[in-house]
């Protein structure tokens, strides 16, 4: 039987008196795609956030590709990973957000290439090859030159998507991506997305508002409230016969509010 | 009193000699003030409260003493501990520290117009601290600071005549000399003000010609 490749046990996170995760637990298989809804502030982005090493854990264990995220063995202890240790970590994961984050001073090409050739010491010539493949695959090659405020939001996100492509990551984290999109720009970057998951055996957590998408996309669900998954299973149940009750209510407001499910 | 032509012509090549000096002093001070203005900006934003909170107060101390006065303490006081500096370099020295700690907040100012998101996106492409800082935040961070920082490079620039003061052969030095020699004043005060006030206007052209090309901070 194979191992997951993500762990996460009793996970705690509190801002101040606020506790965002409250013993958050559950297990991602290889190649597993997970899509995580919730209302917000039920601590799904926070946990893409914490994998991703954008926020530090205020309790529990996380452990990526076998190994803990957040601490390391020293002298036969465990102790809190240092700067190298998550440095080390990152290799295996990818994050695409909300807000695209693109660098706005590197043309397209650049800001796919900046990363394989200054982490990974990728000749450019060969970090280029990649990043022109990855944007033919965004449907972006003829873009490579252009500067990120020359493209549309759309345009912007399958950058960003192909941008953490580059480094090949075995787990993709997927943030909200289409909630800052025009509503006609929103299947374009889905498309990429449903492709990605078809063609590749990446890892993938997606936090979304987009139920239709989730539905199509994840092989299972989690529903996220106040800090723990309340319920989860594979789309159909989920999203056709959930059983919990603040699952339905949260559906039938998804639902009322307009959003095919 | 009468304006008289001829000793312009004798005191000019002296005072054109002071103006060179000037404008040197000027640029080696504006280079050590930049290079350690971002030291500082950096320093202060360190996580490492040990390093973060020494260098805020050394800021605050050089920013809240006069520049004269420290002109002073480097030129006349360090030698009693056996730190004996050439006046240049003592001039360069204290200008550029002095408005390090303005340039400084200059670079905060635009390191904080960086958007988090950036941060953000440097960490999860994995690059580390130093890369994510040469390649993506300072770039974006420093064309709007542009205007800013060539403001205060005027601003030094009209200081420089402090520097007299350690003995620094800089344009006001070389008028006060001549001056004091011939016992006529009027010349040689008259052509330093002017040639301050010529600097100032060709760089008060430069200056909205930066502005216009890279904006201001916080637009």
């Amino acid at each position: 039987m194979t191992e997951p490749i993500i762990r996460i046990d009793r996970l705690e996170k509190s801002f101040g008196a606020l506790n965002v995760l409250d013993g958050l637990s559950f297990d991602v298989m290889p190649g597993e795609k997970l899509a995580l809804i919730g209302p917000s502030g039920s601590g799904k982005t926070t946990i893409l956030r914490i994998l991703m090493t954008l926020e530090t854990i205020s309790g529990g264990h996380i452990e990526v590709c076998g190994e803990q995220l957040f601490h390391m063995q020293r002298g036969g202890r465990e102790v809190p990973a240092d700067e190298a240790h998550l440095h080390h970590m990152r290799r295996h994961i990818g994050m695409v957000f909300q807000h695209f984050n693109l660098f706005p001073h590197k043309s397209v090409l650049d800001n796919i290439t900046l990363a394989p050739i200054l982490t990974k010491g990728e000749p450019r010539a060969k970090a280029e090859a990649r990043a022109m493949e990855l944007l033919e695959m965004v449907g972006l090659a003829d873009k490579a030159q252009a500067m990120p405020s020359q493209l549309s939001g759309g345009q912007k996100q399958r950058v960003a998507i192909a941008r953490a492509l580059a480094l090949q990551p075995r787990i993709m984290l997927f943030d909200e991506v289409t909630s800052a999109l025009d509503p006609e720009l929103v299947e374009e970057v889905l498309l990429v997305m449903k492709r990605l998951a078809a063609e590749t055996d990446m890892t993938m957590l997606l936090v979304t508002h987009e139920m239709g998408f989730a539905h199509e996309f994840a092989d299972r669900v989690l529903f996220f409230d106040k800090g723990r998954v309340v319920e989860q299973g594979p789309p159909d149940t989920i999203f056709r016969q959930p059983t919990h009750e603040r699952t339905q209510a949260f559906l039938r407001k998804i639902i009322a509010a307009g959003h095919r499910v | 009193m009468e304006w008289d032509w001829g000793f312009v012509a004798d005191i000019m090549p002296t005072l054109l000699q002071g103006l060179k000096l000037t404008l040197i002093v000027t640029l080696l001070s504006a280079v050590v003030a930049a290079v350690l203005g971002l030291g500082f900006a950096i320093a202060r934003r360190s996580a490492n409260r040990n390093v973060a909170r020494p260098v805020a107060f050394v800021v605050e101390f050089l920013r809240g003493t006069p520049l004269l006065v420290q002109l002073y303490f480097i030129f006349y006081v360090l030698p009693d501990a056996g730190i004996l500096l050439p006046p240049l370099v003592a001039g360069v020295i204290g200008m550029g520290l002095h408005y390090a700690t303005y340039t400084a907040e200059v670079y905060r100012a635009g390191i904080e117009n960086v958007p988090k998101g950036q941060w953000e996106a440097a960490r999860a492409t994995n690059l580390t601290m130093r890369q994510t800082w040469v390649h993506v935040v300072i770039p974006q961070a420093v064309p709007p600071m542009i205007p800013a920082l060539a403001n205060y490079l005027i601003a030094m620039f009209k200081e420089t005549p402090l520097l007299s003061a350690i003995t620094v052969l800089e344009l006001m030095n070389q008028a006060k000399s001549v001056a004091n020699s011939s016992y006529r004043y009027i010349e040689p005060m008259t052509l330093v003000g002017a040639f301050f006030l010529a600097m100032s206007l060709v760089s008060v052209v430069i200056l909205r010609w930066l502005e216009r090309r890279y904006g201001r901070l916080g637009k």
